[in-house]
């Protein structure tokens, strides 16, 4: 075996004679680099490898030099199709539960009408959300060996509770979506309850991995070697309840302006039997409810990401100069050449006082930090402006129920309303995409911000831009196949007993 | 045991029951593919009903091999990803086509051309995926991986995994699941009292499962050509695991022939695990040959203990729950 690898930059390592268990089948193997062994002779003081590094540099010279960008867009394509479907898996079979308990509580048939067409949806959309995922757990590895290799046992452990917890929901929705003859209507309810808990619970252990990324701890380097390897500290990180709560929080948002978007329109197209008022209702409420949360919990993770990641921060509002009662930018294009913010609503010390409640306090530019650690600013930076404003879409819109509500105990119903309700599905999608673009592209040119780059977590297989393309295809046609089977869905005519009015 | 086979241990009871359980459920896309033409209505009717419950959930059990793998062994991971870059995307393709396409024709409600359609993208898919999920096992088994105790690959990319026991192992896991699946639907056309598909699975069952002892006999054969490491682990320690799976192999033969559609069952399934566990038991100790072993791909203590009992508390709440499903829908009583 060491021919056929001496081609490949290894031979200046030592060999080592290892022999396995059978004593006739002495091998000739590598010196293992990241093994308890090496550490041990490291610790001693007796240098027999090189630091990892220079082997990851050896592979990475000959490694195509697109694999990065490919890598990464593969990525964002895989991820930013998922994120959609993980979030109607985690907001969907809640507004399904709400539904079915309208009907326990009233038995009227129409509620019971609207959790059953809706459940419908949501199995295809768990489907693809199924698949999308699974693609992203091997993708894990395939992109980003050197990334798992190294730090797959610190973050193994969400990833592993999640495993259960998409377990106990997939056996759940195939209970719940062929129970519904099987069971009585309050065991039928009750088995919806385990898709609710464990979506949620599936999205906050994802997310504490995305957060340790973003603040990693729970184990030491030690000439390269991750040792001494805590995976419950790693992932009770300082970034972990900040950005989970975010998160969640805009899952449910999602799945209910998405499906009150889509009522919304057939109400405007004259479509307003007490069916889709009711389906209206019972997404938007929730939905609305969660935006002034949402806009809590935001402001709480730009004040961990100010504290873990400062230069993300700079880049999230076009920081360039270290600056004493930072300004608030609204808008702006960043110009990485002139480092400089243009065309941006400036509130004096707004940036200062966000972040640290002090309208005097200095806040770090970009150009504090060394030009190798630098995210692309303009990305991150008009990112994070389109989130705020889609996010601000949301507020308004709940705001005005809020009112509505307070001043004439009724949900508003006029065309303007409705308008704005229908551009919020888009909205929340948008603020969605967006923020995840921020906390990714914002922690680059990190993997694990301060200690993996991603130029050398990246695999050096042939052919990544090919998978890209590939897959721009077969998610393109899952979309498509997607959407068809939903219209498809919604074009059954309602039972009788739906039509209350 | 020390804790690293404690864990893989449960890394191979995920693959057995991913092959037992997942293997049935992409067999019964192998039969729609190879009757495509001929199949009637009732037919087709028979496979959806039969997977339609439990095919997500025991899509999962891949998932917790893959999350278990790379928190417990992260080289061995690291290196599998490297080495079998093009057979994992190939059955990711695949993955990815039969989940949606069974749910896209499943709710495509009267529209029959797109039924059709995602019909035969899911008859395609189901046939592909086995084939590629087997030809990476079959090239790790074949010991000719070119990777390095660091989880590093250092042979072609494109078709480093291309061994003879790999594309054996292919069609030889296409051909399992499509027994599987024949011997699971004649219990499950049994169960709902359906003599004319019974007799029909039961035929095939019997002819499919006939062929697979041929061809796992000649499998051997290819192991002892192209694996010698893993021949001489089948010849010194797993000699008595392929024992049971011939017995097992000819018991469920035996029950079908006799028509005792659940010991038939009982039988495919242990034959498929003793397969499993010959191959497990031949390898030991090592994970990736012939470079990577257990020893040198495991994770520190701590985190090991911290998995097996996660895993531990995980399978609390799991098995009443997956116990229940399968009450639900796999039960002989119930019939509607």
């Amino acid at each position: 075996m060491a021919s056929c690898l001496s081609g490949c930059g290894f031979t200046d390592t030592t060999p080592l004679q290892v022999s396995f268990c059978r004593p006739q089948m002495t091998m000739t193997r590598l010196l293992p680099l990241g093994s308890p062994r090496v550490k041990l002779t490291a610790s001693r003081g007796l240098l027999l490898s090189r630091p990892w590094t220079m082997h990851a540099s050896l592979l990475l010279a000959q490694a195509d030099p697109s694999n990065l960008l490919a890598a990464r867009l593969q990525m964002a394509i895989t991820l930013g199709f998922h994120i959609v479907f993980a979030c109607f898996g985690v907001g969907i079979p809640a507004l399904v539960l709400l539904a079915e308990g309208m009907f326990l509580r009233s038995g009227d048939e129409g509620w019971r009408t609207l959790a059953r067409r809706w459940s419908k949806v949501f199995a295809v959309l768990f489907a693809v959300g199924a698949v999308s995922g699974t693609v992203l757990s091997f993708e894990l590895g395939l992109l980003w060996p050197e990334f798992m290799g190294r730090f797959g046992s610190v973050i193994g452990l969400p990833f592993t509770l999640e495993g259960f917890a998409f377990f106990v929901e997939a056996i759940f929705v195939g209970i719940y979506s062929y129970g519904w003859n099987r069971l009585s209507p309050l065991a039928h309810w009750w088995s919806g309850v385990p898709i609710a808990v464990s979506g949620l619970a599936s999205a906050w252990f994802v997310v504490t991995a995305n957060a340790w990324m973003n603040a990693p701890q729970g184990f030491r380097l030690v000439d390269g070697a991750v040792v001494d390897v805590r995976p419950l500290t790693a992932m009770m990180n300082s970034a972990t309840w900040a950005q989970t709560t975010h998160m969640i929080i805009a899952a449910y948002m999602v799945s209910g302006f998405v499906v009150a978007s889509i009522y919304a329109v057939a109400l405007l197209g004259g479509r307003t039997t007490l069916y889709h008022r009711r389906a209206l209702t019972l997404a938007l409420l929730p939905a609305a409810a969660f935006a002034p949360l949402q806009l809590a919990a935001g402001h709480w993770s730009a004040q961990v990401v100010s504290r873990t990641q400062p230069v993300k921060l700079a880049a999230m509002e076009g920081q360039f100069q270290t600056e004493k009662g930072a300004p608030l930018r609204i808008g702006g294009i960043p110009d990485e050449q002139q480092r400089v913010t243009r065309y941006a609503i400036e509130i004096p010390g707004g940036l200062s006082w966000l972040a640290y409640g002090d309208r005097q306090a200095t806040v770090r530019g970009l150009d504090d930090f060394s030009p190798n650690d630098l995210p692309p600013v303009r990305v991150v930076h008009v990112a994070f402006q389109l989130m705020v404003a889609a996010g601000m879409l949301l507020l308004l819109v709940s705001l005005s129920i809020g009112w509505s509500l307070w001043r004439h105990r009724k949900i508003p119903t006029g065309r303007w309303f409705l308008t704005a309700v229908v551009a919020c599905g888009p909205a929340a999608v948008l603020a969605l995409e967006a923020g995840w673009t921020v906390t990714e592209v914002g922690r680059q040119p990190w993997i694990v911000q301060g200690v993996l780059r991603t130029a050398d977590a990246v695999t050096d297989a042939p052919g990544v831009s090919w998978v890209v393309a590939a897959t721009l295809t077969i998610y393109g046609i899952l979309a498509i196949g997607t959407l068809v089977v939903l219209r498809l869905l919604a074009r059954v005519p309602l039972p009788e007993a739906a039509d209350g009015n | 045991m020390a804790i690293e086979l404690v864990v893989l241990c449960l890394v191979g009871l995920g693959i057995t029951l991913y092959a037992v359980l997942g293997g049935a459920d992409f067999g019964a896309g192998v039969w729609e593919f190879n009757t495509a033409l001929q199949a009637s209505e009732r037919e087709r009717a028979l496979i959806y009903r039969a997977i339609g419950p439990v095919w997500e959930a025991n899509h999962v059990w891949l998932i917790f091999v893959i999350v278990v793998m790379f928190s417990a062994f992260p080289t061995a991971f690291a290196a599998l990803s490297r080495a079998l870059w093009m057979p994992l995307l190939l059955a990711l393709v695949g993955i990815v086509f039969r989940g949606a396409s069974y749910a896209f024709r499943s709710h495509a409600v009267a529209a029959l051309r797109q039924q059709e359609i995602w019909g035969a993208v899911f008859a395609l898919a189901s046939t592909a995926t086995p084939f590629f999920l087997g030809a990476a096992v079959g090239a790790v088994a074949s010991g000719k991986l070119v990777v390095t105790v660091d989880g590093r690959y250092a042979g072609n990319y494109l078709t480093g995994w291309m061994t003879p026991l790999a594309i054996f192992n292919g069609f030889f896991t296409v051909g399992m699941c499509a027994y599987l699946a024949a011997v699971f639907l004649t219990r499950e056309a049994f169960l709902q009292r359906d003599p004319e598909l019974t007799s029909l699975w039961r035929r095939r069952a019997l002819a499919t499962g006939v062929w697979m002892g041929i061809l796992a006999l000649g499998g051997l054969t290819f192991v002892a050509s192209d694996a010698p490491l893993l021949w001489q682990g089948f010849r010194e320690r797993a000699w008595h695991v392929v024992a049971v799976s011939l017995v097992t192999g000819f018991l469920s033969l035996w029950a079908l022939w006799s028509e005792h559609h659940h010991g038939a069952a009982l039988g495919a399934a242990a034959t498929v695990a003793t397969v499993i566990w010959g191959w497990a038991v031949a390898q030991y100790p090592l994970l990736v040959p012939p470079a990577i072993s257990i020893e040198s791909a495991k994770a520190g203590e701590a985190v090991l203990k911290l998995i097996a009992w996660s895993i531990a508390g995980g399978m609390l709440l799991l098995l009443p729950a997956l116990a229940w499903l399968f009450y639900l829908f796999k039960n002989p009583t119930e019939s509607d």
